[in-house]
């Protein structure tokens, strides 16, 4: 009787996948990802090196699993300040609502209404580039989006009854938010978190690619993408690849987060 | 005699500030004594969860004179759907009061617990369930056992049996009843069913557009109502009877 839920299926699977595919690449490459070879400049693939050689000779494979896990990780903790930040705002302007709440989300309207890019952009060109600057760059412009989801979740749970009953009872505004409130959002926010995830390793990617996001010497998917586009059609497998991993990573998280919203339906 | 539960004596309430500011109720005088079942009946918006959140301290803009003889009273809603969080079990939100009480024990509150869930006739089994695995009647029991949990003698119900169907509300009224003489509680009974007022209480009073139209015993109220509004609201339920 009950429909299988194949986004969730499918997209646990692909996501599983890559994740180990990434995961990989911070134990194991097969060659140095920042090693030269002039010999193998813009190498086919092969056995040897499996995604073929860049321009510089370096195996495509090893960059992009170290780019990927640079990607990752820049994603996550871009997400991780996005989601905290915007958790506590969204919880405590959604709950007590009035004066605070209406200037605080206006503000939160003022970020947004900025393409978030460009904004990005003006940021590092304020603090300067570098890997803790993007994170805090983009961090900040993810905490609207997710401070606008929490804020909807309590404006609709603080005037359930079972928050009645909690006051009532005379249990601390704290902990109803926190403990009473929190978890009944945890379906919708983890939704939320699938979208913000592949914004983020999209938006790693865009500013790596418009050469403000890693470090030179690092590898990451957006640098990857930007160094082969010159040679996108004498040798693909460049661009190919890191684009590929790009894809199926955002692809899958972003079928675990239509599985979770068809289940809440 | 003992003093009231709750008096009221010229209560009115407001909502909205400055040239909004409307009155909600007018000129109250109304009490409750202990061990006593006070139904209070009108159409909604009538001002019956109005005066509800007045006697809870939810709506503090009020002229006149009122108080409360319970330290924590406490309210039994309408729907047992919304009123247990969804996302507790049942052992969880039982023992939440007893938490906001400080009462740090764990064997003190698994005590109090299962000896509440007796009471309102339920098992050990159900503390491990959530909200949504329990049926209508069941939900309402838990909700009746949260709100007597922290010891409040004084209980508000609004509406505790509209959302259930008519077998479900016997039994509740019943159990109601029966806690009731068994823990010496006190009843503002809300609703805006005449015959299920009927059945369980003592005295009862109608509101009507925040004005109080008729008070008094159940048998005189229904015999001889003082307003037009109380006979139309009798001859409507008689209809439907």
């Amino acid at each position: 009787m009950k429909k299988r839920n194949w986004y969730l299926t499918f997209g646990s699977v692909l996501t599983a996948c890559m994740l180990v595919f990434i995961a990989l690449g911070f134990f194991w490459t097969p060659y140095d990802p920042g090693a030269l070879s002039a010999r193998d400049k813009l190498a086919e693939p092969s056995l040897q090196h499996l995604f073929g050689c860049d321009q510089l000779g370096r195996d495509v494979f090893s960059r992009t699993l170290n780019g990927a896990g640079n990607t990752l990780i820049i994603a996550l903790a871009v997400l991780a300040v996005g989601f905290v930040f915007g958790l506590l705002i969204g919880a405590l302007c959604g709950y007590y609502g009035g004066a605070v709440d209406a200037t605080v989300m206006r503000v939160c309207d003022a970020i947004t209404a900025f393409p978030s890019i460009l904004l990005a952009m003006v940021v590092i060109a304020i603090i300067g580039p570098g890997t803790y600057n993007i994170i805090a760059a983009l961090g900040i412009l993810f905490i609207p989006s997710f401070a606008r989801l929490v804020r909807g979740e309590f404006i609709k749970y603080r005037s359930r009854d079972f928050v009645h009953s909690a006051r009532l009872a005379g249990v601390p505004a704290m902990r109803i938010i926190f403990v009473h409130i929190l978890p009944n959002t945890w379906p919708v926010l983890l939704s939320g978190l699938t979208i913000g995830f592949n914004n983020a390793v999209l938006s790693e990617a865009s500013m790596s690619f418009l050469g403000i996001g890693v470090g030179p010497a690092d590898a990451s998917l957006g640098r990857m993408l930007s160094e082969g586009q010159s040679s996108l059609f004498s040798a693909p497998w460049c661009t190919l690849f890191p684009a590929l991993v790009v894809i199926l990573l955002v692809l899958g998280v972003g079928m675990v987060g239509e599985g979770i919203r068809e289940r809440i339906r | 005699m003992s003093e009231p539960v709750f008096e009221l004596r010229d209560l009115s309430s407001f909502y909205g500030k400055g040239k909004n500011r409307l009155r909600y109720l007018k000129n109250i005088n109304l009490s409750l004594r202990q061990g006593e079942v006070l139904g209070l009946v009108g159409e909604s918006g009538s001002g019956k969860s109005t005066l509800a959140k007045c006697l809870l301290g939810m709506v503090t803009d009020t002229e006149g004179y009122l108080k409360v003889n319970d330290p924590r009273p406490q309210m039994v809603f309408q729907d047992p759907y919304g009123s247990l969080n969804p996302a507790k079990t049942i052992g969880w939100i039982l023992e939440e009061p007893l938490r906001a009480i400080d009462i740090k024990d764990k064997a003190e509150r698994r005590r109090r617990v299962l000896e509440m869930i007796a009471l309102v006739g339920l098992e050990e089994k159900h503390l491990t369930r959530r909200p949504s695995q329990l049926s209508g009647g069941q939900r309402q029991r838990v909700a009746i056992a949260a709100a007597l949990i922290q010891g409040s003698k004084f209980i508000i119900l609004d509406e505790p049996v509209s959302a259930l169907d008519v077998t479900l509300q016997a039994q509740i009224l019943q159990l109601l009843v029966d806690l009731k003489e068994r823990l010496g509680l006190s009843y503002l009974f809300i609703s805006h069913d005449l015959s299920v007022v009927y059945q369980i209480c003592d005295r009862v009073a109608v509101l009507y557009h925040g004005e109080m139209v008729d008070q008094g015993d159940v048998d005189q109220v229904y015999d001889h109502p003082a307003s037009d509004y109380t006979k139309r609201l009798l001859e409507a339920s008689l209809a439907l009877d």
